[in-house]
């Protein structure tokens, strides 16, 4: 399996007890959404390697995990710091306004007073809030993802439907 | 040390007058500015400040968690460009 058909879940911190089980942070908003997984992908030497899971606990940001046929805590040791990766088909689909900043690149903006401003070129994540970074004839333009300037998504002709703040787009096209 | 409760809270006064024109007028336009060391009052939020970075202006759309952080704490000056494989982000 590829990389880029994956995504970065977290990675394996240390081993947990002396029966093989290691323990793993998962880097994701909500790790409860991943209770039921039945593999995990390491990264071992830049491959993708998967190894089967007999039972997962979940606490917080963290889970504890007993790998089929692994049973001493020397194999587990073997597996502490590697990354983890989950097939994209693992992520929960999200409906109606709601996205994933790697899906959305591509996707047309348009704006309700300037109509098409281009397509996202990617997402710009800042604390406490993420921007779509679009180029509206040749200069930079980033419009903050909130509820507020974010009118519609549609999914199927990948485009969103913003209401600009007065006066965004003016600033870049001005400077 | 910190700043003593006395003096108030900095806001740069060109700042403040611009925010409270749009607030009485109840307009959302948005107030480009420099002033990275304001704090963010709560008159503040619903408004979308450009905030430079000194590169460019970051659109900061101002909500009641950022209430007592700057400006500049929005608008970072180094790029981070996070984990590569991360896709599980977005706005759920």
């Amino acid at each position: 399996m590829k990389k880029d058909d994956c995504f970065y879940f977290g990675k394996v911190i240390k081993t947990h007890g002396i029966k093989g089980e290691i323990s793993i942070r998962i880097d994701s908003d909500n790790p409860s959404d991943y209770s039921d997984i039945k593999f995990i992908l390491l990264e071992i030497n830049n491959k993708l390697i998967p190894f089967f899971i007999d039972s997962l606990k979940i606490n917080q940001n963290k889970a504890y995990v007993a790998i089929q046929d692994m049973k001493t805590i020397e194999g587990a040791m073997e597996l502490v710091g590697y990354e983890i990766y989950l097939p994209l088909d693992q992520l929960p689909k999200l409906i109606g306004n709601k996205f994933y900043y790697h899906e959305v690149p591509g996707f047309k903006v348009i704006d309700k007073t300037y109509g098409l401003l281009g397509t996202i070129d990617r997402v710009l994540e800042y604390p406490n809030q993420a921007v779509f970074q679009v180029f509206y004839k040749d200069k930079e333009v980033l419009i903050p993802i909130q509820d507020e300037v974010i009118l519609k998504l549609n999914r199927k002709t990948k485009t969103f439907e913003i209401d600009a703040p007065e006066g965004l787009i003016d600033l870049y096209l001005n400077s | 040390m910190s700043r003593s409760l006395k003096k108030g809270p900095y806001i740069h006064f060109k700042l403040e007058k611009k925010i409270m024109d749009n607030v009485e007028s109840g307009k959302k336009s948005v107030i480009k500015t420099w002033s990275r060391a304001s704090m963010i009052a709560p008159e503040f939020v619903g408004q979308t400040i450009a905030v430079h970075n000194g590169n460019k202006f970051i659109p900061v759309y101002v909500t009641e968690n950022m209430v007592g952080h700057k400006l500049g704490e929005f608008s970072p000056t180094r790029i981070f460009r996070g984990h590569a494989g991360k896709k599980d982000k977005g706005k759920k």
